[in-house]
């Protein structure tokens, strides 16, 4: 391969693992606070709207911003639902990836009045290192390594954690529960919405109604299969990363390996990790499950 | 009030505390206390007198209906037990709140401020050497034993520099030496001018390490007294008390044949320590076998072990002389055995369904229930029986299709009670039949299994309320620690004597 | 004393938990359709549509046109099916979101039937029908029944499980559509099952076909099976308290395992149904299109009807004529069809909350109760 194949294949790699990352650092956060999100989907095509509309305003510093702002609002809802109204943690989940179905391609036919898809224009894009390196894939690494060192470094990890494994003890000593749930999914997903800003109008630099293509649920998988750590979730990110690139790669070579067989591997490989298989993961043991006071 | 010493403001002082539960359950009834600095006050009680939920006010976890608390004469509200504990009361309960996957010294430090984190280690350290609780600060919890977790506990409060430490119950699941660590660390703490409460039902315990008890029953304190004063005859008599209630008339037993027979039997409990270390007994039909002791002493799992609910690791149970060692429950009820479990709310019945469906609880495939072998209900008959369960038990529910959740605590156990009658049964396993009660529900009860036991049904009963063992029982035995420590008749041992072997003081 | 009719029925709903409960429920379903249709409103108002228009062609078109009821029934059909998966699920204490996949498989079953129909003559005829929905029903019950063994044996959430047996299910008819299964004639689809062992048409000219007649008896069935048969009251019983189901000598994980194989029947016959009833393709379409959103659709009807059997159906007969009304939306008042979608997400969110009118009420009883022990402990401590 030559030497800028290579380097085109690794920038590949990077931007297929950012989107990835980023949600599967944000679901963590919010499940070692005890809740959880599985509207990450969803999160992650409004966020690329809402990221194209406002990029195309303002600039795409203010696209990403939007990103992480419409994310961080559909976190909210989930948190009053789940942390404070004590509800269930999956229903408003579902809510979220159907509206989603809903409002994207919706959008795209109203605001820019084209069915499927829309590309955004150049001046609305982050603007790229050298001409093609996204300044992205590198933030998304920094964030992930800064949730573990928040997670398990820090005293406010500490509380976050403590109030996903027994939010009994967290209450008793004075942690407030509701409101650290509340701030852990809203900055989850933000981090979604911010992965959703970083498809449209950066990597892609197109927004299609069905955007997200199952990374909302990739991430979920890589959740579990990371074990709720950030730095697991970089590799595992990166491990998809390159199995997308290579997909890519393998279509336009011919080699004839169905690549909606290998599609399904990220989805097994997990199965068999909760199944205990391949060692064992361990969940937060409060995750998901609303918690009552008396 | 027997101030020990005179002169000394207490730290505490709760007034006229009231506290009813949302489910209608009485548990305080006004009650009063002073805790003083520096001593250790020992709350003595049984199970249900309200020791626990006094403590879990002064400590924030629970609001009281009325009443109030003084911190060193200024009134206090609480709204979590964290506010409690920044102001110097903090609680180890029963169960403890730990987080396991954490360390200890994460336990110890998790949610305090980062100011107060500098050196915590150091301090820690030196905590632990001060009262002699160590603990492995770098071991996840648990991994720990029971004691080691406790430990870990205390030092948070300790760390938090609590004035008051309430501790409940703390020895139930200590080994001897664990508990002297634990009586040394208290006098320790006594000594730095602490006040320590310590819950329990052991009398020798309680008069071991306290300064000063007070004795709970039914809600109310009914003494108080310095240690020096106090005998384990006269708590033990406190402790137990008079019961307001009618005797239920009994006449003499006619025991018929063997119906029950369990030899030598091992079980574990959840945790996997033993429960039942090796329990033998018979009871036969038409009377009714008593089994007294203080709570967490095996009586759960010998009940689950006999009613097919935990497995039997070694030993026999023969149930109308057929071996029936870990069989299931279905097959137990069809062969004549019923189960009225110690918790109705979450076992004996299903709250959220209605009272024609908890009618058929576990008769469910009984073929006067069944239409057909397809397995379609009849519902005209499980109404009818449900009918008749209301009508004969007098039980009063909103309607035979209302949740039995509405219902009250002594409704819901007459219809528990009269379900498992309705098979019935040659032998009925009663267990706690009348805690929570009201006093006219309880004699109800009481009065259903005399019956059942005159009917020439066999009767065992579990229950921690020694005057009711002393009533219904035509043999009584007492377990502690997973054995029994006697079988006698209720005719030849008096409640004094029955509370010493409770609290494990006198073996016979 | 006189009593008119309209306060007997008002007593008897407040006398008979049943009435009232269903009473609590359905008016909890109508809060959350009306919040649903209204923000569903603002949005078309703010895009510069008219909500009242738009509203009247969705549902002129779906309920009140003689073809168009034809087409919300077809699509109620599979919906009601996959509610159903989830439902019985619900009901045994479980989160099964899993019946998209098991639609897949079901689908599947039905194009490897038109597959050995073309080397088995025999099959094109109702035997091949008959074929086709087992397979369907195998399948679908063969996917859940991973995450049931995966519940039981290994302790793995449904919700972690399901969702990956969704996507392996995607990618497996994806790759089987397009690669081995595919038509010949027109790769873009699989096989067509053959004329002979289609599900006849209720109505000629229609897409109404008899998987309807399928939805309605398994719907039926499932009533019969929760309340009326042992099987359902030891589900039941497990949902609601595995350890009262225990010491009822009722073994929970075998309600689990039913469950599990039961909603995969329901959602293997509703991706069967698809393919085997619904005109013109009566094939699996490239990327599933004909396909997916089917099974969480069914969480949508679930959730509406109260994870009831008989209040599915209303349920899923709105949602299906959101779908089948779509077209005349779009068609007429030029509102892009995925609008439907949008007023769909927020009832489900609408229905996330716990049961408000449940919850004012609990408030209300609580209050009068304590009220009242505590006048009566009042009274008891002035005569003690």
């Amino acid at each position: 391969m030559p030497e800028s194949a290579a380097l085109i294949f690794a920038v590949g790699v990077l931007n297929a693992m950012t989107p990835i990352l980023l949600t599967a650092v944000g679901e963590i956060i919010a499940e070692r606070a005890g809740v959880v999100n599985i509207g990450l989907e969803g999160i992650i095509m409004i966020g690329a709207m809402a990221a194209t509309m406002a990029a195309e305003g303002f600039g795409p510093l203010a696209g990403l911003l939007a990103g992480i702002g419409v994310g961080a609002l559909l976190g909210l809802l989930h948190a009053v639902l789940t942390a404070y109204l004590k509800g269930d943690h999956v229903i408003p989940g579902i809510g979220v990836n159907t509206l989603a179905l809903g409002l994207v391609p919706f959008m795209l036919i109203v605001y820019w009045g084209s069915a499927g898809q829309h590309t955004v224009p150049r001046y609305a894009q982050v603007p790229k290192i050298a001409g093609y390196i996204s300044p992205m894939p590198f933030i998304a690494i920094l964030i992930a390594v800064a949730a573990w060192y928040i997670l398990f470094k820090t005293p406010t990890g500490l509380k976050l954690r403590s109030v996903g494994e027994n939010p009994v003890a967290a209450d008793t000593v004075g942690i407030l529960v509701e409101r650290t749930q509340a701030v852990a999914v809203v900055v989850g997903a933000a981090l979604a919405g911010l992965a959703g800003a970083f498809m449209s109008i950066d990597w892609l630099g197109v927004l299609t109604k069905e955007i997200a293509a199952g990374r909302g649920f990739i991430a979920l998988a890589l959740v579990v299969f990371s074990n709720w750590n950030p730095l697991w979730a970089l590799g595992g990110a990166l491990l998809f990363g390159t199995f997308d690139s290579l997909s890519q790669w393998l279509k336009v070579l011919h080699t004839g390996i169905p690549d909606t067989l290998i599609n399904t591997l990220p989805y097994v490989v997990t199965l068999i990790a909760v199944a205990g298989v391949l060692g064992r993961v361990q969940p937060p043991r409060h995750a998901g499950i609303p918690y009552r006071r008396e | 009030m027997a101030a020990p010493e005179t002169g000394r403001e207490p730290v505490v002082s709760m007034r006229d505390i009231v506290k009813i539960y949302p489910d209608g359950t009485v548990a305080l009834r006004g009650v009063n206390l002073d805790i003083y600095p520096g001593e250790v006050l020992g709350l003595l009680g049984e199970n249900g007198a309200g020791k626990t939920t006094l403590m879990k006010i002064l400590a924030g976890f629970l609001k009281p209906t009325s009443g109030y608390i003084l911190l060193r004469g200024r009134r206090v509200v609480w709204h979590s037990a964290a506010e409690a504990l920044r102001h110097g009361i903090g609680m180890v309960h029963q169960h403890l709140s730990l987080v396991p996957v954490f360390t200890a010294y994460e336990n110890i430090i998790l949610g305090l401020p980062s100011r107060m984190l500098a050196g915590a280690r150091q301090r820690i350290e030196k905590l632990m050497e001060e009262t002699g609780l160590e603990v492995p600060l770098d071991e996840v919890v648990e991994l720990l034993s029971f004691g080691e977790q406790q430990r870990v506990e205390i030092l948070r409060m300790l760390f938090r520099n609590v004035d008051v430490l309430i501790l409940d119950e703390p020895t139930t699941n200590l080994t001897p030496n664990e508990t002297e660590t634990l009586f040394n660390a208290i006098r320790k703490l006594k000594q730095q001018g602490k006040s320590i409460v310590f819950i329990t039902h052991k009398l020798r315990e309680v008069l071991e390490i306290t300064d000063r008890i007070v004795v709970m029953r039914r809600g109310r304190v009914v003494g108080e007294l310095p240690r020096a004063m106090a005998d384990p005859r006269l708590l033990a008599r406190m402790m137990v008390g008079r019961e307001v209630l009618m005797r239920v008339e009994k006449p003499p037993a006619k025991p018929g044949e063997v119906v029950l027979r369990v030899e030598n039997l091992w079980v574990k409990r959840d945790i996997g320590t033993w429960g039942v270390r090796g329990v033998s007994f018979e009871i036969r039909a038409g009377e009714i076998f008593g089994i007294a002791g203080v709570e967490g002493n095996g009586q759960a799992e010998l009940v689950e072990a006999i009613t097919g609910l935990r497995r039997v690791e070694r030993g026999k149970i023969y149930f109308l002389g057929r071996d029936v060692t870990n069989l299931g429950p279905a097959e137990l009820y069809r062969m004549g055995m019923a189960h009225v479990p110690e918790d109705r709310r979450s076992t004996g019945l299903i709250m959220d369904m209605n009272v024609v469906e908890n009618s058929i609880l576990g008769l469910h495939r009984w073929e006067r229930f069944l239409r057909n072998k397809w397995g379609m209900l009849n519902w005209a008959a499980a109404e009818e029986h449900a009918k008749e369960l209301v009508k004969k038990y007098e039980i009063a529910a909103p309607g035979l299709y209302s949740p039995v959740k509405y219902l009250s605590g002594g409704n819901q156990q007459k219809l528990l009670l009269g379900r498992e009658i309705s098979k019935n049964p040659k032998l009925i396993v009663a267990a706690q039949p009348t805690r929570g009660l009201d006093v006219a529900a309880t004699e109800y009860v009481r009065r259903m299994l005399v019956a059942l036991r005159n009917q020439g049904h066999a009767v065992l009963l579990v229950s921690s309320d020694t005057d009711e063992v002393m009533q219904l029982s035509d043999r009584i035995a007492v377990m502690y620690r997973g054995r029994f420590v006697v079988v006698t008749r209720p005719e030849e041992v008096t409640e004094e004597k029955l509370g010493l072997y409770m609290g494990g003081i006198e073996q016979a | 004393m006189t009593v008119t009719a309209g306060n007997s029925l008002l007593e008897r709903l407040r006398r008979d938990p049943r009435m009232h409960e269903a009473v609590l429920r359905f008016g909890e379903s109508i809060i959350a359709l009306v919040i649903g249709l209204t923000i569903g409103a603002v949005i078309l108002w703010v895009s510069g549509y008219s909500p009242g228009e738009a509203y009247y062609y969705l549902f002129q078109s779906s309920l009140l046109d003689t073809y168009g009821l034809t087409s919300t029934l077809s699509f109620a059909t599979p919906v009601l099916l996959t509610g159903l998966t989830f439902a019985i699920g619900a009901r045994a204490g479980l989160f099964n979101i899993g019946a998209e996949g098991q639609l897949y498989m079901g689908a599947l079953g039905a194009t490897l039937l038109a597959w050995l129909a073309m080397h088995v003559p025999l099959l094109d005829s109702p035997l091949g029908t008959l074929v086709g929905l087992l397979l369907g029903a195998a399948l679908g019950a063969g996917l859940a029944l991973i995450a049931a063994m995966l519940r039981v044996y290994r302790g793995v959430h449904e919700v972690v499980s399901t969702i990956m047996l969704n996507w392996i299910a995607y990618w497996l008819v994806y790759y089987l559509q397009s690669q081995k299964l595919y038509w010949p004639k027109d790769p873009t689809k699989s096989i067509p099952v053959p004329p002979g062992a289609r599900l006849p048409l209720l109505l000629p000219g229609t897409e109404l076909s008899a998987s309807f007649l399928i939805a309605i008896g398994f719907t039926v069935f499932t009533y019969y099976l929760l309340w009326h048969m042992v099987h359902g009251y030891e589900l039941r019983a497990s949902g609601l308290s595995p350890r009262a189901a225990r010491y009822a000598g009722i073994d929970p994980n075998r309600s689990i395992m039913l469950a599990f194989v039961l909603g995969g029947v329901a959602a293997g016959l509703a991706g069967a149904g698809e393919v085997m009833g619904r005109p013109p393709h009566y094939a699996i379409t490239s990327g599933l299109s004909n396909l997916v959103n089917m099974g969480f659709d069914g969480i949508t009807v679930a959730l509406i009807g109260a994870n009831h059997p008989l209040g599915m159906i209303p349920a899923a007969i709105f949602i299906g004529a959101l779908n089948a009304g779509s077209r005349a939306m779009q068609a007429f008042a030029g509102v892009p069809l995925e609008m439907v979608r949008i007023v769909e997400g927020v009832i489900i969110i609408a229905l996330a909350v716990p049961g408000i009118l449940h919850m004012i009420e609990e408030y209300l009883r609580r209050k009068r109760e304590l009220r009242e022990i505590a006048a009566k402990e009042a009274e008891a401590s002035q005569a003690g």
